[in-house]
């Protein structure tokens, strides 16, 4: 299967009275946008800004962060298939990409405790922690209308930041790209001779956890909200291109380093060099030992029987529990002869290195760690907030707040250079 | 910073007093820098000055060690000290313990910094690594000018505010703190790099130490069941109503103890759960799912086990620091214990 991203670079992002991509210059219709995006009966207004890296704003409540792609051939294979458009496979041909800009949902509900909404910088220190503190972005805000529940209201922020992404992302069709990324993988079995002595290595990518069910419009794979999903091979293309979106509940994970996944990408970097890329497994951290165990083994015998890795990498989403569902298939993996490493987080609510990790296997001894959560951040006083307005005067001066309250300072999937190093 | 007004801490050995038979001596202070002290005074070139040195016998400091760190703190204090360095203590085991808790002693009352060195195999490590630094020595003093230097070099840092790195570049034991930095490759380019020498048997080291949880043996009961009491304890946040103990929802430093008397099932009306780190729907539909009290009234009821104890403790266990377990599991044993119980079902999630 092969994907060819195409990438066009956004070096300004303007208002305008047409929709357009002008050589680095991104136009957008902000009030056709707005029509379009408004046309969902669960909103009941929606509001669009414009924010550029440098400036002294602050993104307040931020929900989600979307990377602007489209399908090329969007008659054929629709943009995040089973969420806005029809079921149809992603990860082969032609994807338009947007590069320097994003797509910043923001959830006007969000509890508004002092510490716990998660903020974008566009500037001051804060901005270098996070990708979409370099990248322009067009940031959503839209209100629920009355009877809208809470889940439909995510629901329908949701679509309509993968909406405009898309919008965004289809002025690039007539575009001579910058650059151009391929991403081709064979059947896993098919190792050509001359790569017959690499380690073949496999990706096992936990996309959600049911710590919290998802709701029925929550989709996650390909639409589907995954409630009774067991470890599954997927083709790592259909990731990169749109396959697998967030949920809703999304501590320290953006949908935009789904799009762009940091192992996915590492993997492919490597493949045919130092490593064979075998393939990725999802899987969801479940919320019973029962099932736990079962997605463990599935996964493991998975990687280990069906992909035939030698080493397996890790991920996890969600909390404590996923931290642990990771481990159980990891040991799985351990005890089938796959080597693993894992990617965690550092746990420890009191800045302890003996609280960082929630599990203790002795096989467990590759861990890579994406920092530490609630370590304090100070959030200096910015000129103007945007997707907060009534909590602008909260967030405007200076405040604290944590890394897990700087969107896009720590990714669990390992998109950032944040660790945690014991001292 | 040539004002820099520097103490050492030296043992009686170290401070040329004599070896065992001056281990009893008690704290003193001298001007200058005298024995080892010396070394610092040479490490230190320009940068500062010794004032005075602190000696104390090995044997006086482990006998009343409250006493003696009290001593060498009003000795120290005297001097008005920018910097305190201890030792280093190599692998002396008195010397090392006094070293470390003179420096913590410094650094609380005194909010200067101080820093002491010491052989990874010295008590004082374990026991004084957290609070302060301790820097990496060898087991003897045969290279004391080199070892002094380095204490020196990280003191200097300290005092001058300097931003101190890590671990392994510094010298220093872990101290076992955490801290976020920026590394130079993304999280899953380290893993994807770590696996390949994991998989190569290259040597490697994990970002996270692996745990040294202490393992305590499960405890024989000695009777049989149907003379036992049994307790129900969770941690997986049941709570009445209004959780009245504040129990928290998720780093929870409380727990509650909620009498089940004259009950023979939980109302699920009576009942809540706080607890952030899983879905509780299912538990708050029906307390019975984390709390079994009606199947063990029956069990009671028909002589299967001697008698249910008559209070379920309930905390929140999600996030809980290792610190904060251990002591809230420490004094429910207690309780348990004093009431006569035999033995527990713990239930989690």
């Amino acid at each position: 299967m092969r994907l060819e991203l195409r990438w066009s670079r956004v070096d300004e992002l303007a208002a305008a009275a047409t929709t357009r991509l002008a050589g680095a210059r991104l136009d957008v219709d902000l009030e056709a946008l707005r029509t379009l995006l408004a046309s969902d009966s669960r909103l009941a207004r929606v509001q669009l800004d414009l924010v550029h890296p440098g400036e002294r704003c602050r993104i307040g409540r931020v929900f989600d962060v979307i990377a602007p792609r489209a399908k090329l051939d969007d008659h054929v294979t629709h943009d995040f298939p089973g969420v806005i458009g029809g079921v149809t496979k992603v990860g082969h041909g032609v994807t338009l990409a947007l590069d320097g800009v994003a797509v910043v949902a923001t959830d006007q509900q969000a509890d508004p405790v002092a510490g716990s909404l998660s903020v974008i910088d566009m500037a001051g220190p804060n901005a270098a922690l996070s990708a979409f503190g370099r990248t322009h972005n067009l940031v959503i805000s839209a209100w629920p209308a009355s009877g809208t529940g809470r889940s439909e209201y995510l629901a329908a922020v949701r679509l309509a930041a993968l909406k405009a992404g898309v919008h965004l992302a289809r002025t690039a069709r007539e575009a001579a790209p910058d650059r151009v990324e391929t991403f081709e993988l064979p059947p896993s079995p098919r190792v050509p001779a001359e790569h017959a002595h690499l380690p073949r290595v496999a990706y096992v990518f936990q996309i959600h956890s049911h710590q919290r069910p998802t709701g029925v419009d929550e989709g996650i794979l390909y639409g589907d909200p995954i409630r009774r999903m067991l470890p599954t091979i997927v083709h790592p293309n259909e990731i990169l291109d749109g396959a697998v979106v967030r949920g809703f509940m999304g501590r320290s994970v953006t949908t935009w380093a789904l799009q762009n996944q940091p192992v996915i990408r590492a993997l492919y970097a490597q493949h045919g060099r130092t490593l064979w890329f075998a393939g990725v497994v999802v899987t969801v951290a479940q919320a019973t030992e029962p099932e736990r165990v079962r997605s463990a083994f599935l996964a493991a015998g998975l990687v280990a029987h069906t992909l035939g890795a030698d080493g397996a990498v890790f991920t996890k989403i969600g909390g404590g529990a996923p931290h642990v569902d990771m481990a159980q298939a990891a040991a799985q993996c351990e005890a089938l002869g796959v080597k693993t490493t894992l990617v965690v987080e550092d746990m420890s609510t009191d800045g302890s290195a003996e609280g960082m990790l929630l599990f203790n296997f002795p096989c467990m001894n590759a861990l890579i760690n994406v920092g530490c959560s609630q370590e304090a951040l100070v959030l200096p006083a910015m000129d103007r907030v945007v997707g907060a307005d009534g909590l602008a005067a909260q967030l405007q001066g200076e405040a604290r707040t944590t890394y897990g309250g700087l969107c896009g300072a720590i990714e669990q999937v390992g998109a950032t250079n944040v660790m945690a190093e014991v001292r | 910073m040539a004002g820099l007004r520097v103490v050492c801490f030296v043992n009686q050995f170290f401070g040329q007093l004599g070896g065992e038979e001056k281990a009893g001596v008690a704290p003193q202070l001298m001007d200058g820098a005298v024995g080892a002290a010396r070394a610092v005074q040479q490490a230190l070139g320009d940068a500062g000055t010794v004032v005075a040195t602190i000696i104390c016998g090995d044997n006086y400091a482990a006998e009343q060690p409250e006493r003696a760190t009290a001593d060498m703190l009003a000795l120290a204090t005297s001097q008005r000290p920018d910097l305190v360095i201890a030792g280093p203590a190599f692998l002396a085991g008195r010397y090392g313990v006094a070293c470390g808790a003179l420096c913590a002693a410094v650094q609380s009352s005194l909010k200067i910094p101080a820093v002491t060195g010491m052989h990874q195999e010295n008590p004082g490590v374990d026991l004084y690594r957290r609070q302060v630094y301790v820097v990496q020595t060898g087991s003897e003093a045969s290279r004391m000018l080199d070892e002094v230097r380095k204490l020196v070099s990280l003191g200097l840092k300290l005092a001058r505010g300097a931003s101190i790195g890590a671990p392994a570049v510094e010298g220093y034991f872990a101290r076992g703190v955490t801290r976020n930095v920026i590394a130079t490759t993304s999280a899953a380019e380290r893993a994807t790099a770590m696996l390949l020498a994991k998989l190569a048997g290259r040597p490697f080291t994990s970002e996270v130490p692996l745990p040294d949880f202490q393992t305590v043996p499960a405890p024989r009961l000695l009777k049989t069941l149907e003379g036992a009491t049994i307790a129900l304890v969770t941690d997986g946040g049941l709570v009445p109503r209004g959780n009245p103990d504040a129990i928290e929802a998720l780093n929870a430093t409380r727990y509650g103890a909620y009498s089940i008397e004259g009950k023979t099932r939980l109302d699920a009306a009576q009942y809540d759960n706080p607890h952030r780190g899983y879905d509780t729907s299912y538990v708050k539909q029906d307390p019975h799912r984390l709390v079994p009290v009606d199947v063990a009234r029956e069990l009671e009821h028909s002589g299967a086990i001697g008698k249910l104890h008559e209070i379920v403790y309930s905390t929140v266990g999600v996030a809980t620091t290792l610190a904060h377990s251990a002591r809230m599991g420490r004094e429910i044993a207690e309780k348990l214990r004093a009431a006569g119980v035999d033995a527990v079902i713990l239930t989690s999630t």
